[in-house]
């Protein structure tokens, strides 16, 4: 019972990290991006390729998962994002970003291959430990890190205030002197980056797996919807409660409808609080 | 919407010739399955396309719909010895229920969320069908009856196929030339203009989202008959993202452009083996092109360039008004409304 | 005789009241002017008795029934049609098109009916087609009948929006600024239109920046200011009146 609790929190602590992701990209440019799940996809799949295809230890490989994350990012922004913006056509941004997540995990698909290959071990761990496995308390640390790091960066630095700016009100922003173009880019980088950090450790858990990215997407969206569009708490904790509640539901009923169980979820909370639990109602759903 | 002309009615009659008697003229069965499999693929995407095209409902889960029409034929006819014919008709109510039933709570939902619920539901669809063994034969799958004489024979199912798209596609051709296809484009482009002129943008929307599942439901059955085995991987995610494809490809508001965007997209991989191997990130190119590069999808892009071969000389200018004809008609519709009571 | 009325109606934002018992009766027949500074609450008006806001306290009635709590979507079945400051168009669609969008609520023609292009569908369409062009050739868009409605010019929008407005067989039409950005000859078509409208029974709202023309064709003119009403006459009066002038029209 505890390691079904324990596998809930790390799997929900993934969805929390792609809901954080979304957050990050949608607070600058209003758009919930289809490759958000791709990034974390990305970040496990590159992780296992620096340490198994290349032999490159550990912490390099980290870096370059997140370096591989970041770029990603950035190339969604400039590819997707940055032309279809301009235009301000409501939909197009859903179709850009929708192409580009199909063209990345066909070409992952085709690269590294369909099917899921293992993740190596980081630590020194013998796989007797349980629950204190490092597959599952890698990625509940990392999305403790980022979520105390974001917090960070909102409120204490120069950056994280224009992005509050550019936030709440863009055009005024760009009535300032903020280069809100930047900014979005920017906060695409990061949240790439992030992204691949929370693919890179939960990757033992998930595998490197090219059609994770899909699932995470729509996981990572429910956990946002659930916790409420806009709020970081919220998508923590729609993506734990979420973690949680399939792991249980699998654990009592069995593994064959995780999804039917994940989109009933969402479902009821959309039906009972369309704003999600910790959202504002003045944030216009997209 | 306007009205037709000769040389449009002798393109129809030319092409209608050509599809009745493809069977004789194709070179061998291969190709005529092909056809067929563009044409099931069609009786879809047309019900689809008032969903994307006009009404501009972003929905990319329609393998799903697919999906429950194709397991309905396949278990009624196969396990139960439903007359095909008439399995077909249950299948498209069947799938017009279930899309209802998905319609009813996503279409209330704003843009990416609906587009999420209905890539949700095409999962789940998949899901299911895995995990309720018993029914569907779960990952083994199950095989699929044909049709009876006189739609037995390749040829003979291909007629089918051919006069069931023919009359959805005339059905979706009369939705967008009449009141309706005004009122989708309006709730598509400007549901503030919409509401104005009265329409219930709800109603509209899950009207047309059934019609959908109608055709979904029609196309699965053809499609499991045509596939004759069909297993969960038959319905992957990606199907869907292809009907879906075709229409924003070949462009929003147009019947031709989504048709000519199905032909393409379904024979060009058969034909050029690369592009086979490439599958989804082909897919995901061509859309992203033309997101970047042409919107308004090729279709648009063909008839403007049409448009501009056929102006002649600057057009007419200044507003004149015609007071009389003004007044004259003014008048004319309220004494009608009068008549009729205004209060209905 | 018929009338819209707007009985004393407030309206908050937030802590911002915009409209503070405001009261309006326009009768079918008569042009009304609705003037006053930025921000005095005139397209607030508008927008409650259009349906688009819900009143916080008065009522909006229709021949002396309330409209208050019915959706933007009924306005148009009772026969009140507006317009817009910024034109809602569908620009893909053909101007025709766009003029017979109005005629939504008479079709009864459900969607297997249109499908299946059943013989009330068809009528009505053809009942709709000729209305519609005939009173865009009224408002002096015959020309332009086939045109895609995203290639007009401004002044062409405005008049096809009010095209619209008839074909739905308003008994009232509420025009938001429909002299704005318009040349001075096509004010004066403009004002031989929503005449033309008066005299054949219609009551015209018109929320108007322009005070030359609201003057000269207005029966009667309301002038807000700040959220009240500050004075309700006849066009004379109001012109001269020493408050009106003092928050509106200038020495």
């Amino acid at each position: 019972m505890l390691t079904v609790l324990v596998s809930g929190l790390a799997i929900g602590a993934l969805y929390a990290a792609t809901g954080l992701a979304y957050n990050i990209m949608f607070s600058t440019s209003k758009v919930l991006s289809v490759t958000t799940g791709h990034i974390c996809m990305l970040g496990g799949v590159f992780g296992a390729y620096f340490m198994l295809d290349l032999g490159l230890p550990a912490p390099v490989a980290l870096v370059g998962a997140v370096l591989v994350g970041a770029a990603f990012g950035l190339l969604t922004e400039v590819i997707a994002i940055r032309r279809v913006l301009a235009r301000s056509d409501e939909h197009l941004w859903l179709l850009s970003t929708l192409a580009l997540a199909t063209m990345v995990q066909q070409a992952v698909g085709l690269w590294w291959g369909t099917e899921p290959r293992p993740f190596p071990r980081l630590a020194d761990q013998d796989f007797t430990a349980g629950v204190l496995d490092q597959k599952y308390w890698l990625p509940i640390a990392a999305v403790v890190a980022m979520a105390l790091g974001l917090e960070f960066f909102y409120r204490r630095t120069m950056y994280g205030k224009v992005f509050q700016a550019v936030s709440e009100d863009a055009f005024a922003a760009r009535a300032r002197g903020i280069a809100t173009d930047r900014t979005r880019a920017l906060s695409f980088a990061i949240a790439g980056a992030l992204g691949g950090l929370a693919g890179f450790a939960a990757g033992q858990l998930t595998f490197a797996f090219f059609a994770l990215g899909l699932t995470l997407t729509l996981y990572g969206f429910i956990a946002l919807a659930v916790g409420g569009l806009g709020s970081n708490v919220g998508a923590l904790v729609g993506g734990v409660a979420l973690g949680l509640f399939q792991t249980l539901a699998t654990y009592l009923f069995g593994g064959e409808y995780q999804q039917t169980i994940a989109v009933g979820l969402l479902m009821v909370v959309l039906l009972v609080k369309p704003e999600g639990l910790f959202g504002s109602k003045k944030v216009r759903p997209v | 919407m306007t009205t037709s002309s000769l040389p449009r009615l002798g393109t129809l009659a030319v092409g209608g010739i050509l599809a009745v008697t493809l069977p004789f003229w194709v070179g061998d069965f291969y190709q005529l399955h092909l056809a067929a499999l563009i044409g099931v693929y069609w009786v879809l995407i047309s019900g689809l396309n008032l969903v994307v095209g006009y009404t501009g409902q972003l929905s990319i889960g329609h393998v799903g719909l697919l999906s429950i029409g194709s397991y309905a034929f396949a278990i009624l006819v196969g396990r139960y010895g439903v007359d095909p014919l008439l399995t077909l008709a249950l299948a498209g109510g069947l799938g017009g229920l279930c899309g209802f039933l998905l319609g009813l709570p996503s279409l209330r939902l704003p843009g990416f969320y609906f587009a999420m619920a209905t890539m949700a539901f095409a999962l789940i669809m998949a899901e299911l069908s895995l995990a309720q063994g018993d029914l569907t034969g779960g990952g083994a799958g199950l095989p699929v009856p044909g049709f009876a004489a006189p739609f037995d024979t390749p040829t003979g199912f291909y007629w089918l196929v051919l006069l069931v798209a023919a009359l959805i596609t005339w059905m979706t051709w009369n939705v967008a030339r009449l009141m309706w296809g005004r009122g989708l484009i309006a709730l598509r482009d400007s549901e503030v203009a919409a509401a104005a002129v009265g329409v219930p943008i709800f109603r509209l929307k899950l009207t047309v989202f059934t019609f959908s599942g109608v055709t979904a439901g029609i196309g699965g059955a053809l499609f499991a008959s045509l596939q004759s085995y069909i297993t969960p991987e038959t319905f992957v995610f990606e199907l869907g993202l292809f009907f879906f494809v075709c229409i924003i490809i070949g462009g929003r508001g147009s019947i031709l452009g989504p048709f000519v965007g199905t032909v393409v997209l379904t024979a060009l991989p058969e034909m050029v083996a690369p592009l086979a191997k490439l599958g989804n990130f082909f897919y995901g190119l061509l859309l992203l092109a033309v997101v970047l590069v042409v919107p308004e999808g090729i279709g648009h892009v063909i008839k403007s360039v049409m448009a501009r071969l056929q102006k002649k000389g600057p057009e007419p200018k200044g507003l004149q008004p015609d007071i009389g004809r003004l007044a004259a008609a003014v008048r004319r519709g309220m004494r009608q409304d009068i008549q009729r009571g205004h209060a209905s | 005789m018929s009338t819209l009325v707007a009985d004393t109606v407030s309206k908050r934002f937030g802590g911002v009241t915009a409209l503070s018992n405001v009261s309006l009766e326009l009768r079918e027949g008569e042009i009304h002017g609705l003037i006053g500074p930025n921000g005095s609450g005139k397209t607030t008006l508008l927008n409650l008795l259009t349906g688009y806001y819900q009143v916080d306290e008065g009522d909006i009635r229709l021949d002396g029934e309330s409209l208050a709590r019915s959706p933007v979507q009924q306005r148009p079945r009772v026969g009140v049609a507006r317009t817009f400051q910024k034109p809602r168009l569908l620009g893909s669609l053909s101007v025709l098109d766009n003029a017979m969008l109005g005629g939504w609520c008479e079709t009864r023609a459900g969607f297997l009916e249109t499908a299946l292009a059943l013989p009330r569908a068809r009528r009505e369409e053809r009942a709709l087609r000729d209305r519609a062009e005939e009173l865009l050739h009224g408002v002096g868009l015959g020309y332009a009948i086939h045109r895609r409605a995203s290639l007009l010019d401004h002044a062409e929008q405005r008049f096809l929006e009010i095209a619209r407005g008839l074909v739905m067989r308003a008994r009232f039409i509420l025009l938001d600024e429909p002299a704005g950005g318009l040349t001075e000859g096509e004010i004066e078509h403009l004002a031989s239109i929503v005449t033309a409208l008066r005299d054949a029974g219609i009551g015209v709202l018109l929320v108007e920046h322009h005070t030359d023309f609201v003057f000269s064709v207005c029966d009667r003119v309301t002038t807000l200011n700040l959220g009240r009403m500050i004075k309700h006459a006849t066009p004379a009066e109001v012109r001269s009146d020493p408050e009106v002038i003092r928050v509106y029209l200038g020495a």
